[in-house]
């Protein structure tokens, strides 16, 4: 049963390590604390990380982002000792095929459950890129069966083709696109983003969309509550319908990030 | 030289510096180069459309030839995205000018700043010495074309980009040995392909495929791809690695550009693309002199 969503982005630049001596987007730091805080207010029984990465996969719960793959210079600058320890432990810890080092969509997760001083159980599924609607559901269906309290933070981030200077140039179709994900995600539209195209998705630089589709798999099927009654999926009566708030829109570098949390 | 400078060398076919080849110039390998950029485009990040007009790009090749410029590289379109430019329309914009270059200057190394080996193709016909490929070999013909015309080749890296692309996120587990790899297969396919050994050149291309962090590994290891023995291009000049570190736009970031050119220097490139030519000149020729490979143009201080 899904109790609670927090739905962010991850740029790497949400690791205040990586962006040197300035502070970069505050605001959407904040809004992902807030998304967070939500969801380990939910008291849920695990959460869920879920967002893109090269393949469909569960990773260890302890796994981290590895900064000096985005930093080198992190491994000798001087680095909070409880980051630098973090670090050290992963990779002392990590035998050859456990998965410690995290995709960079679930690392910025696990770093956003860090900070909220969150220590209870989480999962951490990546979905891949080009996973088709079906992956998605089925990840979606699998994540909402069981019985306990599970509270989803889908991450994921809007088209990086939102401007000239973006990293993938202006494409005009990309406004529209992150226009309507946020649409959907404001009203609990869970079809529209199950029916986002996984090919336009590609094209615009969207990495969301599988864990967005994941999302919306999860959602249809077991609804959200508290009490497991009233499983009539997200927006279909007034009653029933979550709260959600928009905490952050917008594309300040050419990059759509949405921040957003649903609850019962 | 540091350890972690040299990690990831173990695989790498050592070789001795050598003369670098350059049109009819032979370069001993303590000598180090100004190569000029001088665009003929209408977009280009630092002073866009400079040299545009076909008068002042001629122009601005006799300035920084007196500035002290070794090779100039020409190029026609910019790296960042923008309006298509075709392979004729490149062609338009720089073969005209290279004529005109060697017209001039016939003796003068020139540089062709193109991906594409159509353009190189005519670019070498019309005079140009180097194809500086800073997409890192994503047209496999270019090394062809070097070996056709006895010409040089720029053996870059640029991760996992096509050109004209932005880099988004890239992450390495080791940038200077994912530099090292992509740059040493490019220098044996390039001598695979017939390019004189002389004439290769490599290049670890500052911004392209890294972030701002990533540039700065790469400059402080440097000496990890000058161990190669191949000879090394720095191509920093104003760079947004050299603004995101300083905090500066694009019009004050000299001082942090010579800063680059130094270390690079001292670490053994030979090569440096620069827009300020004189001050990236008195840089190396500074550097030289701290090393003791330059005497001192006027020494007189105390010595009276």
């Amino acid at each position: 049963m899904i109790t609670a969503v927090a739905l962010c982005p991850a740029p790497p630049l949400l690791a205040r390590e990586l962006t040197g001596q300035a502070e970069i987007l505050p605001d959407l730091r904040d809004a992902c604390t807030v998304a967070v805080a939500r969801l380990v207010a939910a008291a849920p029984d695990v959460i869920v990380v879920v967002g893109p990465g090269d393949l469909t996969a569960t990773w260890d719960p302890a796994g981290q982002l590895d900064l000096t793959a985005f930093a080198p210079a992190l491994a000798r600058l001087p680095t909070p000792d409880a980051l630098r320890g973090a670090i050290t432990r992963a990779r002392a810890a990590a035998p050859a095929g456990e998965r410690l080092t995290l995709p960079l969509a679930l690392g910025i997760g696990a770093r956003l459950l860090d900070k909220a001083g969150y220590d209870g159980p989480r999962a951490l599924w990546s979905i891949a890129g080009s996973a088709a609607a079906a992956e998605c559901v089925r990840l979606g269906q699998d994540l909402a069966a069981p019985a306990e309290r599970v509270a989803l933070l889908v991450m994921g981030d809007g088209s990086a083709r939102r401007s000239v200077s973006a990293p993938g140039y202006l494409d005009e179709r990309a406004e529209p696109f992150d226009t309507e994900v946020e649409r959907a995600v404001r009203e609990g539209d869970m079809p529209a983003l199950a029916a986002l195209d996984p090919a336009l998705a590609h094209e615009l630089m969207v990495s969301g969309r599988p864990a967005w589709q994941v999302l919306a798999a999860a959602l249809g099927d077991a609804g959200l509550g508290n009490t497991g009654l009233g499983n009539t999926g997200l927006g279909v009566s007034a009653d029933d319908a979550p709260r959600v708030e928009i905490l952050y829109s917008g594309a300040p570098f050419g990059v759509a990030y949405l921040v957003a949390a649903l609850s019962a | 030289m540091d350890e972690d400078a040299v990690a990831g060398l173990d695989a790498t076919p050592a070789r001795t510096p050598g003369p670098l080849r350059l049109g009819r110039h032979v370069f001993p390998p303590e000598a180090t180069l100004v190569m000029a950029i001088v665009n003929r485009t209408p977009d280009s990040f630092y002073l866009p459309g400079l040299t545009w007009d076909s008068g002042a790009a001629i122009e601005r090749v006799h300035v920084v030839v007196a500035g002290g410029a070794d090779i100039l590289d020409i190029g026609g379109v910019p790296a960042k995205p923008g309006p298509e430019v075709t392979v004729a329309e490149e062609i338009r914009r720089v073969v005209p000018f290279i004529e005109a270059i060697r017209a001039a200057h016939p003796d003068l190394v020139i540089s062709a700043d193109t991906w594409r080996h159509e353009t190189a193709r005519a670019m070498c016909a019309a005079g140009a010495d180097l194809i500086n490929d800073t997409w890192s070999g994503w047209d496999p013909q270019l090394a062809d074309v070097a070996a056709e015309f006895g010409a040089g080749i720029v053996c870059s890296h640029a991760g996992t980009l096509t050109p004209r692309t932005r880099p988004h996120r890239p992450a390495f587990d080791d940038v200077v040995a994912d530099v090292l790899g992509r740059v040493l297969q490019l220098a044996e396919r390039a001598l695979k392909a017939g390019v004189d050994a002389d004439r290769i050149v490599i290049d670890p291309a500052h911004d392209f495929g890294k972030n701002t962090w990533h540039s700065l590994e790469i400059t402080r290891r440097l000496g990890a791809l000058t161990a190669t023995g191949w000879p090394v291009l720095v191509s920093a000049s104003r760079k947004d690695f050299v603004g995101e570190t300083l905090g500066v736009p694009v019009d004050d970031r000299l001082a942090g550009t010579l800063a680059v050119t130094a270390v690079g220097a001292w670490l053994g490139a030979r090569i440096f693309r620069a827009h300020d030519v004189p001050e990236t000149r008195q840089a190396l020729d500074m550097v030289a002199s701290i090393r003791g490979e330059r005497p001192p143009a006027r020494a007189l201080r105390a010595l009276a």
